[in-house]
């Protein structure tokens, strides 16, 4: 049997009053592209630096391809490229270099990782910076960089802490791309992001973190359909109440300047009947939109209380 | 070559590099620093002190020189190279690799040590401006040089391990290093010292250091050279466990 990319199993972690991991348990399969979502403080960074050893666990397991991240520690990290939120670079020596050194501490001989070095870069398109220091780089570039440095160990799972953050439009979909490429070619890649739109487009599955445990975990056409969509109907004459609908799903009715907005689980399924009831009651059905609910608003759902989610649609 | 010897390899190669690309910063002071320190206590005062032990005092004064000369840098590096990439996170580029603790140790503890060993050349070097250079027990200078560097090599790591701010590495290297080797009968000999103040003396685990590099270059001793050999060899092998169960522990390391 194939060994999940990554097992976390009853997980914890506390940080004096703080549990940032409370019981987490999490799977991602061989080849996955998995989000994982949540407020700042949810436990994502803290569970990403328990599997590469920057975080000791409280109790619980955790396994990468089937190697514990404590006990087989060099195995499961051998697996594994991080490029991390922060910067955290080597200033001492040109990129190049660090990228060497990287390489050689996964155990790659020096003419084949000045190779992988060189090809990194490329992939990144920041070869011709090879002799620049980290410190040199534009902001971009720095992004470019830690994702080389993540790659150029060949991983088998590549984790992505806010890789596009602060990064402008073109950069990030010059690093989707690359990233998209490297899923293609079997690399299991566990992504954070603020950026709902993101998960959207790239992840298979996301997870929903909140306080330090899994909320939910599904694809995101499921997480979106368990979000409230708005069913906006044009009538040929508008009534001057909102009319009383016996369609299961409906959470809400009211009359806007737009028309009859029905907000309802799982608008596709429900709008039929909706027009059946409307049509029974003598209304005349001009026009109909649906308004998907929005993987962002699903996540607010899922995670609201009363801190700020502002970051949420940074 | 098999993947954990290329792992250390790495993490020496880059260490070295880190130190012998930026001379001015390492190396220029320990020659700067000496030379004063021949200028003064040898060339001006020695000739006015006369022979101690059957030597000029500028031999007299050189091993205890490259013990400081030593011991200063191997504990400077490990613990400046912990540090600071622990102040800049990009330790977390050696941790985050497959490499084994016992591996990382080894390399910081080796890349520092040779660094300790390359000073202690230089002043050498700085040493044979002023005088001669006698090496009466080269396999006694060469062990006792070894495992002072080593020993502090991995004290250095334990600093850098220690430290939360770079006042801790001055406080360190200033305010506990250079007074042990400053009373560790560099300058002068024990026999000068009234009994008491021998007795304490010999408290300073720096006297058996300096004693035993004396030992190795002018063939004089106070202190049997094998006994400190082995004292020093025995206090290496703790600190290097203890730099083992530290970084296996992730303390300052790892949350």
């Amino acid at each position: 049997m194939t060994e999940p990319a990554i097992r976390a199993s009853g997980l914890q972690k506390r940080y004096g009053d703080v549990q940032a991991l409370d019981d987490l348990e999490l799977t991602v399969e061989q080849g996955e592209f998995f989000g994982l979502l949540g407020p700042n403080g949810a436990g994502k960074t803290t569970f990403i630096n328990t599997l590469v050893g920057l975080v000791h666990k409280d109790a619980g397991t955790a396994e990468v391809f089937g190697f514990d991240v404590e006990d087989d520690y060099r195995e499961a990290r051998d697996r594994i490229g991080v490029a991390p939120q922060e910067f955290n670079v080597d200033r001492f020596f040109p990129i190049i270099e660090v990228l060497e050194h990287k390489a050689g501490y996964h155990g790659i001989g020096r003419k084949e990782a000045r190779e992988r070095a060189e090809d990194a870069l490329k992939t990144v398109g920041i070869w011709d910076k090879r002799d620049t220091r980290f410190d040199w780089l534009s902001g971009g570039m720095k992004r470019r960089f830690v994702l080389a440095r993540a790659l150029v160990s060949d991983p088998d799972l590549l984790i992505l802490d806010e890789p596009t953050a602060g990064v402008d439009v073109q950069l990030r979909h010059d690093l989707w791309d690359i990233i998209n490429r490297m899923n293609d070619a079997g690399t299991t890649i566990l992504l954070t992001t603020h950026y709902i739109e993101e998960a959207e487009r790239l992840c298979d599955r996301v997870a929903i973190m909140d306080d330090g445990q899994k909320v939910e975990v599904a694809t995101p056409d499921d997480l979106m359909a368990r979000g409230t969509d708005t069913i906006v109907l044009e009538l040929a004459e508008m009534p001057r109440t909102a009319p009383r609908l016996d369609v299961e799903g409906i959470t809400d009715i009211e009359l806007t300047d737009e028309g009859l907005a029905v907000t309802a689980m799982g608008g596709s399924q429900t709008a039929p009947a909706i027009m059946r009831e409307l049509e029974a009651k003598g209304h005349t059905v001009n026009s109909l939109e649906i308004r998907r609910a929005s993987l962002e608003e699903v996540f607010v759902d899922m995670t609201r209380d009363d801190r700020e989610y502002a970051e949420v649609s940074a | 070559m098999n993947a954990n010897a290329t792992q250390f390899l790495t993490l020496v190669r880059r260490e070295i590099l880190r130190f012998v690309r930026r001379p001015y910063n390492t190396f220029l002071p320990p020659i700067i620093t000496n030379a004063l320190y021949f200028s003064v206590f040898g060339v001006i005062l020695g000739s006015r002190i006369g022979e101690i032990a059957g030597v000029s005092y500028l031999q007299f004064v050189l091993p205890g020189l490259v013990v400081l000369g030593a011991i200063s840098d191997s504990f400077e590096n490990a613990s400046f190279t912990i540090f600071h990439g622990r102040w800049n996170d990009y330790i977390q580029a050696v941790l985050t690799s497959p490499m084994s603790n016992r591996s990382m140790v080894a390399a910081y503890v080796s890349a520092s040590a040779l660094r300790g060993i390359v000073t202690s050349l230089l002043i050498v070097g700085v040493g044979l401006v002023f005088t001669s250079v006698p090496v009466a027990n080269p396999v006694y200078l060469v062990s006792f040089l070894l495992v002072i560097t080593t020993l502090f090599g991995g004290l250095g790591v334990i600093g850098g391990l220690w430290a939360s701010d770079f006042d801790y590495l001055t406080v360190m290297n200033q305010f506990i290093l250079r007074p042990l080797v400053f009373f560790g009968a560099v300058f002068y000999s024990l026999e000068v010292l009234p009994a008491f103040w021998r007795n304490v003396s010999l408290l300073n685990p720096m006297v058996y250091m300096v004693n035993g590099v004396r030992y190795g270059m002018i063939g004089v001793t106070e202190i049997d050279p094998n006994t400190s050999l082995a004292v020093l060899t025995g206090t290496t092998v703790v600190v290097l466990s203890v730099d083992y169960l530290l970084f296996k522990r992730g303390y300052g390391l790892a949350e």
